[in-house]
């Protein structure tokens, strides 16, 4: 399978080692995302940005989560025969994972570049397809790895510290 | 964030002795403010927003607005009345609007004035506040005091983008007293200075502003309490046509989408939300930053507008017929708003930032925080899902929440309860 890492230099160690460790999360959330599903697409994210909210997670980076969370969430959705997202809470930091059921990605490097998109009509029907989701959680998290092959399945994480 | 501590007015006042306990009002509460217990229906002040949904659904009248008694217009040697613009479209249209204008006059008013006078010069104030404030967008309306609440309560976060300017009854209010004043050499404290308003969120701002420098008005009388002597004054006058001054072109500001299209121009782009669900799902998606596009958002509480406030007697979309119709068919009548412009030139008009009425972190410290989220997600999936508010809490979500907050016991769920004694039987 391919993959694609990106991680803030200020966060190496620490996201590297969570990802080794896996510690177990005392709050965590899970969320059906269905396919073509634009009604209910975003409640998972809404859910995650809510939650942390009770928490007193910093305006600023609550944004950073919603917004990463949400494109992600999305483009299981639009790209994908659905999957399922797992969000794992912190107290220095939320984990997030989307599992699909596929197609794949046939070029991750490709899928990252702003602008690149395969949406078809429907989708940007529904406002989406600009090729700016990938790189907007890029730049919204502090981690992004991202496991996918054409054919199969796309895993993609992310890692947000709260401070 | 620093949470001030001060007691909350609210403008609804509970009538244990009417409440049935049937938790409507639980379920219509935008901000769970409500619980029923031991029978009866509590409000929390500090997540009240004066919205009035409960005020709406209650059928039983246990919970019912407060207003001021009319009587005491009769403490001020001149006596003021200010029209919320919703006021024009509460009259069949046989009734002349400055006849029903007129009835205020007879009710003992010395001078009626128009929340409409001011529409024009608010147009201009709200484009010139959007020009000077480019780093922050969307900058959100601060018309309505329940949204202005809502986001002290549930986005905080927003409290920013609000346009720190007054209201445009106070900023009338402002004005009157000032020319008053002059024109008839009274006493600031000679004149009283009253709203004639839609909703309970009006009622509560009058008595409780927030950002507010100065004091402003003396009372508030919601249309709803008044109707009743305005149609007797009415049918004593005949519908006599009579002399008064009247701006049906500003009646505007009763219509949130109408507003909107007017800020509207060149270099703005606005949006306009009402109903308090949509209002909420919007400034979660401000909040998010996915309305950047937007220069300005008119949000409203209530249906359309000021013209759905919940202490209206008519229908919010007759109202607004009713209201365009007038719009249409009048004349425009020029108001010399140059002082005006002056005390917005001079700051008058700013409110103090306005500070958050947080109710919605769990715990100060996000380590306890996180312990008493664990423990609430375990509650939750002890209860039964189906969020059927007959523990008195809004959903299971909301029960859990108030046992970990030592507020209910998981004994409040009467389907877990039933469930226990049938295995029991
Ligand atoms: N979960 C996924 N499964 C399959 N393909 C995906 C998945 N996520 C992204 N892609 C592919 O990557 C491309 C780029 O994704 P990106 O989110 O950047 O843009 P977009 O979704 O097309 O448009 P936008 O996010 O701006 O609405 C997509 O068009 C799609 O081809
Ligand atoms: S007025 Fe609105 S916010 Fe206040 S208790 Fe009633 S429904 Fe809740
Ligand atoms: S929309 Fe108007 S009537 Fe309704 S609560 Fe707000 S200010 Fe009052
Ligand atoms: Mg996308």
């Amino acid at each position: 399978m391919a993959e694609y890492w990106n991680v803030n230099p200020d966060y190496e160690i620490s996201a590297k080692s969570f990802l080794a460790d896996k510690p177990e999360a005392d709050v965590s959330l899970e969320f059906e995302i269905a396919v073509k599903d634009f009604v209910n697409a975003g409640k998972g994210s809404a859910e995650v940005k809510n939650t942390l909210k009770r928490l007193g997670v910093d305006p600023a980076i609550l944004r950073r989560i919603a917004v990463a969370s949400y494109e992600a969430e999305i483009n299981v959705t639009a790209h994908s025969e659905g999957g399922k997202m797992y969000s794992y809470i912190y107290d220095d930091s939320v984990y997030i994972r989307f599992e699909d059921k596929g197609p794949g990605i046939s070029n991750i490097e490709q899928a990252m570049v702003p602008g690149w998109s395969t949406a078809d009509d429907l989708v940007r029907e529904m406002g989406f397809g600009a090729g700016l989701g990938l790189p907007n959680i890029q730049k919204n998290s502090d981690l992004l790895h991202i496991t996918s092959e054409y054919g199969s399945t796309t895993t993609l994480e992310i890692i947000i510290y709260y401070s | 964030m620093a949470v001030s501590e001060k007691k909350y007015y609210h403008a609804i006042q509970l009538i244990p002795e009417n409440c049935t306990g049937c938790t409507s009002c639980v379920k219509v509460c935008p901000t769970e403010a409500i619980r029923v217990r031991n029978g009866k229906a509590q409000i929390d002040p500090n997540r009240c927003v004066d919205c009035g949904n409960c005020v709406t659904i209650c059928k039983f009248h246990a919970i019912l607005p407060k207003s001021d008694s009319l009587d005491i217009i009769n403490k001020f040697q001149y006596k003021v009345a200010i029209l919320s613009s919703s006021y024009a479209g509460q009259f069949t249209e046989d009734i002349a609007y400055p006849v029903s204008k007129q009835a205020l006059i007879e009710l003992g008013f010395d001078e009626v004035a128009e929340e409409a006078m001011v529409t024009d010069f608010m147009v201009g104030l709200i484009r010139d506040y959007i020009r000077q404030h480019k780093d922050i967008r969307p900058i959100l309306s601060s018309n309505c005091p329940a949204v202005v609440r809502l986001i002290q309560v549930k986005f905080p976060s927003l409290l920013p983008n609000i346009l720190h300017q007054e209201a445009p009854m106070s900023i009338l209010t402002r004005f009157l007293r000032e020319k008053i004043q002059a024109e008839k050499g009274l006493k600031d404290s000679d004149i009283g200075i009253f709203l004639i308003v839609p909703c309970v969120a009006h009622v509560t701002a009058v008595h409780q502003p927030e950002g507010a420098y100065k004091h402003l008005q003396d009372g508030a009388f919601s249309i709803g309490m008044i109707y009743g002597k305005i149609r007797d004054r009415l049918r004593k006058m005949n519908n006599e046509e009579n002399k008064i001054n009247t701006y049906e072109q500003g009646l505007t500001l009763a219509l949130s989408g109408v507003e909107a299209e007017m800020v509207d121009c060149e270099d703005i782009r606005a949006l306009s939300v009402n109903g308090t669900d949509n209002v909420i799902e919007i400034l979660s998606k401000v909040e998010d930053h996915y309305l950047d596009q937007y220069d300005y958002i008119v949000l409203r509480s209530c249906t359309n507008g000021c013209v759905g406030g919940c202490l209206n007697v008519e229908n919010p979309f007759v109202a607004m017929s009713r209201i365009k119709k007038l719009i249409k068919t009048s004349k425009h009548q020029k108001v010399d708003t140059s002082e005006l412009k002056e005390l917005y030139k001079d700051g008058e008009f700013a409110v103090v930032p306005l500070e958050p009425r947080s109710i919605m972190l769990l715990d100060q410290d996000i380590k306890q925080a996180i312990q008493k989220m664990k423990k609430l997600n375990e509650i939750l999936v002890m209860l039964p899902g189906l969020n059927c508010s007959a523990c008195g809490s809004p959903t299971c979500y909301a029960l859990a929440e108030d046992i970990v907050s030592d507020k209910a016991s998981i004994d409040d769920c009467v389907v877990l309860l039933r469930r226990h004694q049938k295995e029991e039987e």
